[in-house]
């Protein structure tokens, strides 16, 4: 699975961020995610090229000369960054993003919501169980730290797990470590147990 | 000028001008980084759905990416060309998409964390790329068209299969094989074992 979602070209920034957590989870996605990048650079070393416009350096030059480097350091300390790639980190170092709470379970926009798409950093307290719910569109969801388990399995740090609408299911936090996670979505999830209709109108 | 035959068989001059970037901002090894790379991207580019307006865009910013960050360049990790290739990739997806500009500033600092300087291993380095490079020119033309229209024209695995007829499970079984041998030749390398002990230690 994590091949084909590491070797499908990306087009928007969700998606992008979501790859590249992927490809640093995990040391094999990692060395797969160089090797594609290799054969990018590969081509670009051999395809043809095409002449650029005349003031293109002196435009290059002049945006580089007055561009300054920002540093990404923060001094700030979340320990919550500390379990997630540096990719993510460096993003919410200067992107704030606001924590809703659900009981046990916190949930944070990483991204501004665009074409349907979401990407979100769920927060599993140890133990926590989310209320069972299908998935409105497909969902990818990848394991940054600790773990949880459902109705199907159990999922470790650098799996992903990939869920459509007909997909219902209840997961539930590992009891130490919780689990923190970073879900993709095209669509909006959806709440079918007991306290579903509540549960919708709340996280939607 | 340097052409792409005598790239393998010297030092890659590119090192050295991404190191002369970083170490006392020279101007003449950023022009000649431009000179080589600019109508490469912009030929990668407008393959990749870009027009020439947006392509120009593109370059210029990846210039500026390659002048503020050039200490970010690891020649243990990747080639000049797959560093540069990855940074263009990410800036083309923010600029398409029009998204908040600081994500993927972020992002391309993030590819390649800095690690300590192995300036002196350089030459070995270059022989890991050269073998990759080395493997991909000894390739089928039919398979190198395949990982070609994936990772430098962007398609999808569903696209190539209808461009060239040749089953889905086909087109990703070999993709995945020719990817899986250079992740191999990648990981022959000792560094590369550093690189990922210290992204553990990270996520741990």
């Amino acid at each position: 699975m994590t091949f084909e979602i590491l070797s499908t070209p990306v087009d928007s920034a969700a998606s992008l961020l979501f790859q590249r957590c992927l490809a640093e989870v995990d040391h094999e996605n990692r060395l797969l995610n160089s090797a594609m990048n290799e054969v990018g650079g590969y081509f670009l070393n051999k395809t043809d090229e095409i002449s650029l416009s005349n003031n293109l350096w002196d435009k290059v030059l002049d945006q580089a000369k007055n561009v300054k480097s920002h540093s990404i350091i923060d001094e700030e300390y979340d320990p919550l960054l500390d379990h997630l790639p540096v990719t993510l980190k460096s993003h919410l170092k200067i992107n704030k993003v606001k924590w809703k709470s659900f009981k046990d379970v916190k949930v944070a926009s990483i991204l501004p919501k665009e074409n349907n798409e979401k990407l979100e950093l769920i927060h599993v307290m140890p133990g926590a169980k989310i209320p069972q719910h299908t998935h409105e569109g497909n969902e990818s969801f990848l394991v940054l730290h600790g773990s949880y388990s459902d109705e199907y399995g159990s999922y470790k740090q650098g799996s992903v797990q990939v869920r459509s609408d007909d997909h219902n299911h209840t997961p539930v936090g590992h009891a130490q470590t919780g689990c923190i996670g970073l879900a993709y979505t095209h669509g909006k999830i959806k709440f079918s147990g007991k306290f579903g209709k509540l549960l919708n109108l709340i996280a939607n | 000028m340097v052409t792409g035959d005598n790239m393998g068989k010297v030092k890659n001059p590119f090192v050295d001008a991404l190191k002369n970037i970083a170490e006392r901002q020279d101007i003449g090894s950023f022009k000649k980084i431009f000179d080589y790379f600019g109508p490469r991207l912009k030929s990668f580019l407008m393959k990749s759905g870009a027009d020439e307006a947006i392509a120009e865009e593109i370059i210029q910013e990846t210039m500026t990416i390659i002048w503020t960050k050039a200490d970010y360049y690891d020649s243990s990790v990747a080639s000049p060309s797959t560093w540069i290739y990855t940074i263009a990739r990410n800036k083309k997806i923010d600029i398409l998409r029009k998204t908040r500009k600081a994500i993927l500033e972020d992002i391309d600092t993030a590819i390649l964390p800095p690690l300590e300087s192995k300036a002196d291993e350089n030459i070995e380095h270059d022989q890991k790329f050269e073998m990759i490079a080395k493997y991909l020119d000894d390739l089928p033309k039919d398979q190198l068209d395949l990982l070609k229209m994936n990772f430098f024209e962007e398609k999808s695995h569903g696209e190539i299969a209808e461009i060239t007829k040749i089953p889905l499970g086909t087109v990703k079984s070999r993709i995945r094989l020719a990817l899986e041998k250079i992740r191999g030749k990648l990981e022959q390398d000792g560094n590369m074992v550093n690189l990922i002990s210290s992204n553990e230690s990270m996520v741990n």
